[in-house]
């Protein structure tokens, strides 16, 4: 608990830093990540990865790496590349909490 | 940071900067205390729009108006003419919005709005009145574009384009006809209801038609110049169907210049502006569109015939307290498919909800990726990032979207499985 508290307050200052005065709601973007990675019981067949139980720092890192052409995939890098690192950030932050 | 309820630290994270401030705050709400927003049209759009209110503020009172108790999904319905699905499999009730969500249900059609006193009527006689009023109707056509295709005309020559008996009528003359026969599609010009939807479903029907009638063609007469995917329809019509050979399945003819005009119900016949004449043992004609009659019928649509809003809230240019979403509304570039009408209806209901509750509303982001499937084991996707520009037009996040990379047997593959799961995962996020 200790330690996911320390990197959500990390990640808030980081994020703070890095955009200054914007404002990043980040339900304006995660809601959007909902369209296909929705945790539902019902598909757990499903071929889209599961969000659940992962932790920020995870998911800001795959989102990362996305973005940055690290890591392949069909579909992750293109949308990655339309946020800015503090926006993805903050989206990492809310989907592992939410 | 771990004691804070989520609501407190979403406020927290939305708070570092100013926010857009609301421009009807101040006045009181209708039904003093608890605000009543009526979402009129229970598909993509207007479900995601109810759940997600009801998610964001449980004390918003919600009512979805939507006069069929089931809903057909138009995406997925184009896999029935390669015999992948049903529609049953394609049909979903309002249960989980009822009972998970309490939206409150009411199975009845719009029949009249009266903006000036926030109030509405429905055909079956209720009166409802609203603090905001949330529409997401959907379609119509544009009856008078071909002459001779009317609404009677549909029942011989389905347009499919608002799935259900259309979509089985369509699957039936296909089924009938014999093989070398011909399949007459029919698309209209920009914009219409899901940009790719005429090119899957030609897809699909080849598929099937390979198997059982591989001497058969599907001719499709394009209103336009160039369409969606273009590149990777042709490539895969290509690889699967015989595309540019003297057998292929699929001929593409765009008749950007020389526009459909006329059916002859009798002969069967599609006349064009310079005369040429077209026919076919099944005609699929889909029609160009407007936004839903409710829409029209109120002065909220502009001379393109779809309604014109404020993009970060959905606030109709004509009345402040009518968002429009979906289909019916303009939210060019950003195309008219169910991803981008769900995307839509999340920012309206977080620019609603702000609005009622007076804090700042969220900058706007919008996401469209639509799938198609060019054989069931071949999929290709298109996707968009959308955010608001300095002059608060909607623009595609520049280095962002595009259409699939991978084109080899792998990524194909990848995507047909992508397709079937983000329809499922949509249906989930959108009535589930
Ligand atoms: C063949 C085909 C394939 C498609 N495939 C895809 C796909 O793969 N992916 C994708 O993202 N999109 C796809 N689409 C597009 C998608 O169907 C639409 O973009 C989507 O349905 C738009 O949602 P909407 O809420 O605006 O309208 P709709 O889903 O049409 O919902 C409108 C609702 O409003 C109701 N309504 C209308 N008037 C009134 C009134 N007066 N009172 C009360 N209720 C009213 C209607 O009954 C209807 O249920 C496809 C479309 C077609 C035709």
């Amino acid at each position: 608990m200790k330690r996911i508290c320390y990197v959500a307050v990390a990640l808030v200052a980081s994020t703070l830093n890095a955009i200054a005065h914007a404002e990043i709601d980040a339900r304006a973007i995660a809601f959007n990540c909902r369209n296909c990675h929705t945790e539902s019981s019902l598909d757990s067949k499903s071929s889209i990865p599961s969000l659940k139980d992962l932790s920020a720092q995870r998911i800001r890192q795959a989102l990362l790496d996305f973005k940055y052409d690290k890591k392949p995939a069909t579909l992750m890098p293109r949308l990655a590349k339309g946020y800015s690192d503090a926006e993805l950030a903050a989206v990492a932050e809310y989907l592992s909490r939410n | 940071m771990a004691g804070l309820s989520r609501r407190r630290f979403l406020q927290g994270v939305a708070g570092f900067g100013a926010g857009v401030l609301s421009g009807c705050g101040g006045l009181p709400l209708r039904s003093g205390g608890k605000a009543h927003v009526v979402v009129v049209g229970g598909g993509f759009g207007g479900a995601t729009a109810a759940k997600y209110l009801r998610l964001l503020d449980a004390n918003i009172q919600v009512t979805l108006i939507e006069p069929k108790a089931k809903y057909i999904t138009c995406p997925g319905s184009n896999w029935l003419f390669a015999g992948l699905t049903s529609l049953d499999q394609l049909t979903v009730d309002y249960q989980a919005l009822q009972y998970r969500y309490g939206v409150k249900l009411l199975v009845d059609r719009v029949s009249s709005l009266d903006p000036a006193r926030r109030s509405l009527r429905t055909l079956g006689g209720q009166s409802l009145s609203y603090d905001r009023l949330i529409l997401s109707p959907g379609i119509d056509f544009r009856w008078d574009a071909i002459a001779g295709y009317d609404q009677a005309a549909t029942e011989q020559f389905p347009h499919a384009w608002q799935a259900g008996l259309q979509t089985l009528l369509l699957a039936r003359q296909l089924q009938a006809m014999p093989d070398g026969g011909v399949v007459l599609i029919a698309v209209p010009a920009d914009p219409y209801r899901c940009p790719p939807g005429p090119y899957e479903r030609a897809s699909m029907m080849a598929y099937w038609l390979k198997q059982r009638k591989p001497r058969s063609k599907i001719l499709i007469l394009d209103a336009k110049r160039s369409f969606s995917k273009q590149t990777l329809f042709e490539a895969g019509w290509t690889k699967h169907y015989g595309y540019g050979t003297a057998n292929s399945l699929i001929e593409w003819h765009s008749l950007a210049d020389n526009p459909l005009l006329e059916l002859n119900k009798q002969s069967r016949v599609l006349t064009s502006e310079f005369g040429d004449q077209f026919s076919g043992d099944v005609l699929n004609i889909i029609p160009p569109q407007t936004a839903a009659q409710i829409a029209l019928q109120h002065g909220l649509t502009d001379s393109t015939a779809w309604c014109p809003v404020r993009p970060l809230t959905g606030q109709s240019l004509f009345d402040d307290f009518i968002h429009v979403i979906g289909d019916a509304a303009h939210y060019a570039p950003i195309p008219k498919s169910a991803f981008a009408a769900n995307s839509e209806a999340k920012a309206c209901a977080l620019a609603v909800t702000s609005l009622i509750n007076q804090t700042p509303i969220p900058e706007a982001h919008w996401l469209n990726t639509c799938y198609s499937l060019i054989a069931p084991e071949h999929g290709i996707s298109v996707a968009g990032v959308y955010k608001l520009d300095a002059a608060n037009a909607i623009m595609p996040v520049k280095g962002a979207g595009g259409v699939s990379a991978g084109t080899d047997g792998e990524a194909v593959a990848l995507e047909a499985d992508y397709t079937r799961a983000v329809y499922r995962s949509l249906m989930v996020d959108t009535f589930g």
